[in-house]
């Protein structure tokens, strides 16, 4: 670091503001456009699992070993596919991530449904898929919920490492603060990354209240 | 009526639940099914909605074989109570109850009007519709799935120990809610318990198992308390089965005398409508034991003259009103007049 930099240029910010905006928002979408993606695949999928739960183990076993790869490597990987730069190089993996910790979600949460429930759903005429759509899927809201916050949050942070192929929202910031030795971006960076999960994990908190008034301070 | 003609459950490990099981359940009563837990009650049961499929023998009713049936309309006219009610704990009470006429195509609207008169009909006050499950108390809850059971007006109603899991204050409230709605709505009862106060409480009908659903005694509950079939059914029923079977005897058979201003010192105080305050005699004060000689059983009446200090039961009305008095002498001389042979049996009201 230069002597005499001081550690936020406060003036910067103020220059940029309309620049760290922008930033914000499109980081917002390369993170959580592959999340809701990710809801929409894991929500079928999951109903899948539920109804025929032999499927449910080899597809866990593919998407946590998705999950194991460091995302700079799937990265680098992907750019003859999608391109160097391309929003589809960072979203494929963030969805796939997202996917991962979802999926195992929307199937635990339609499995919690308490066997009484169950049984008197199929007692009163519930076919199998009827009654999953109806009983088990509703019910298990408030689970795919807290699933959505974990993967949101990772989703935020992970999607920062994707500019180093170019793309990344924020984290654009980062490489731009190590390249010029320029501290105040990179405090500004990690400071916005932090508000964007911060306001994400509180509107899925009130998207709960919303979804699942019934949930709210139920012990069981 | 439900019949079961040599209805069996072997399951794919060989082991057999339910051997071959001939049981005629009558329209319009209430049978009970008790036993040990792993006597195959709950197996017999569910083979009636199919949600157990016999390995051998069939199921009607109404005489038309259940395996005919669609299961999902079978099940839709068949109510089914269960121990934990089962509530969907996302959905309000009213659309609780008002899921099986949902399910047969009623608009929300006449759905939702019916499962309120249905919460009205089990004794819930109207402010409980908007709640969800989790909100509710046990005894609650069970009301619910009783009305949800309801709702779309089965002729068969199925219960599986529905009031396990409450305890025995609330279970004995729900039990004589049971028996009010019973008697006004006349449903094919099969409810199954291990509880044999409660099946002797409940049923017209008690059914006794023993293991693989093999059935040692059928009989109505006096029957089965003054005559069981053999020893282990008698084990099974346990002591005092002569003073239980008197909770199956009406009161009304108790010679009632005048009220008197006295009773050997003790003098019967009573409030302005006429209602039984207290037994006095000088300073001494004593609740005053009462029982309903139209509702009540005999082991009522012995019991509320056992315990009045002066030795005489206070018989009272509708309205609470002392109407006489039985001493334990009088008591005692219904319970020597009473034959072997039930009459119109009220059920042990307590």
């Amino acid at each position: 670091m230069l002597d005499g930099e001081p550690l936020v240029r406060w003036r910067w910010l103020g220059d940029h503001f309309g620049y760290l905006a922008d930033l914000t928002a499109d980081h917002a979408v390369i993170a959580l456009v592959p999340v809701l993606l990710a809801l929409l695949l894991a929500v079928p999928l999951g109903l899948a699992c539920a109804r025929f739960p032999r499927m449910y183990q080899p597809l866990a076993a593919v998407f946590n070993v998705v999950y194991a790869l460091p995302s700079l490597a799937v990265f680098v990987v992907l750019i003859p596919y999608t391109g160097l730069a391309t929003r589809e190089t960072v979203m494929v993996p963030l969805t796939c991530y997202a996917l991962a910790v979802l999926l195992p979600t929307a199937v635990d949460g339609l499995r919690a449904v308490p066997e009484p429930v169950r049984q008197a759903a199929t007692a009163m005429g519930y076919g199998p898929w009827r009654r999953l759509a109806a009983v088990e899927l509703p019910a298990s809201v408030p689970y795919l919920i807290g699933g959505l916050r974990v993967a949101a949050v990772s989703s935020i942070s992970l999607a920062a490492v994707g500019a180093l192929v170019g793309r990344g929202g924020l984290g654009y910031l980062f490489v731009d603060g190590f390249q010029r030795t320029f501290p105040t971006p990179i405090l500004a960076g990690i400071a916005l990354v932090a508000l964007l999960a911060l306001a994400t994990d509180l509107l899925l908190v009130a998207a709960r209240r919303v979804l699942a008034p019934w949930a709210r301070g139920v012990a069981r | 009526m439900i019949r079961f003609e040599g209805a069996a459950k072997r399951h794919p490990d060989g082991t057999v639940a339910v051997r071959g099981l001939d049981l005629d359940v009558p329209a319009g009563r209430t049978t009970v099914l008790v036993g040990p837990s792993g006597c195959g009650k709950t197996t017999i049961l569910r083979m009636v909605n199919r949600m157990v499929v016999p390995t051998a023998g069939r199921v009607l009713l109404d005489g038309a074989d259940v395996a005919s049936l669609p299961a999902a309309r079978l099940r839709r006219g068949i109510g089914y109570v269960i121990q934990q009610a089962g509530l969907f704990p996302h959905r309000r009470v009213i659309d609780n109850v008002a899921t099986v006429p949902r399910l047969l195509g009623w608009d929300r609207k006449r759905a939702r009007a019916r499962a309120a008169e249905l919460l009205e009909l089990v004794g819930l006050p109207p402010e409980t519709a908007r709640r969800y499950p989790a909100q509710l108390s046990g005894g609650q809850q069970q009301r619910v799935g009783v009305a949800r059971a309801l709702a779309a007006d089965p002729p068969v109603l199925l219960m599986d120990e529905p009031f396990s899991a409450v305890d025995p204050l609330v279970r004995a409230g729900l039990q004589e809610e049971l028996l009010r709605l019973q008697a006004e709505l006349g449903k094919t009862v099969l409810f199954v318990t291990h509880d044999i106060e409660e099946a002797v409480r409940l049923g017209d009908r008690v059914v006794v198992l023993r293991e693989h659903g093999e059935i040692a005694q059928l009989a109505d509950p006096h029957t089965l308390l003054t005559a069981p079939a053999d020893a282990g059914v008698a084990a099974f029923l346990g002591r005092d089965r002569g003073l239980r079977g008197l909770g199956l005897r009406p009161a009304g058979a108790v010679p009632l005398a005048a009220l008197r201003p006295s009773y050997d010192a003790w003098e019967l105080v009573l409030d302005q409508e006429g209602r039984p305050e207290h037994w006095r005699r000088g300073g001494e004060r004593h609740p005053a034991p009462v029982f309903a000689p139209d509702r009540d059983s005999l082991r009522s009446a012995l019991d509320a003259a056992l315990l009045a200090p002066s030795g005489h039961a206070v018989a009272v009305d509708a309205e609470g009103r002392a109407v006489g008095t039985a001493s334990r002498a009088a008591v005692v001389e219904a319970l020597a007049a009473a034959g072997p042979v039930p009459g119109q049996v009220p059920h042990a009201g307590r």
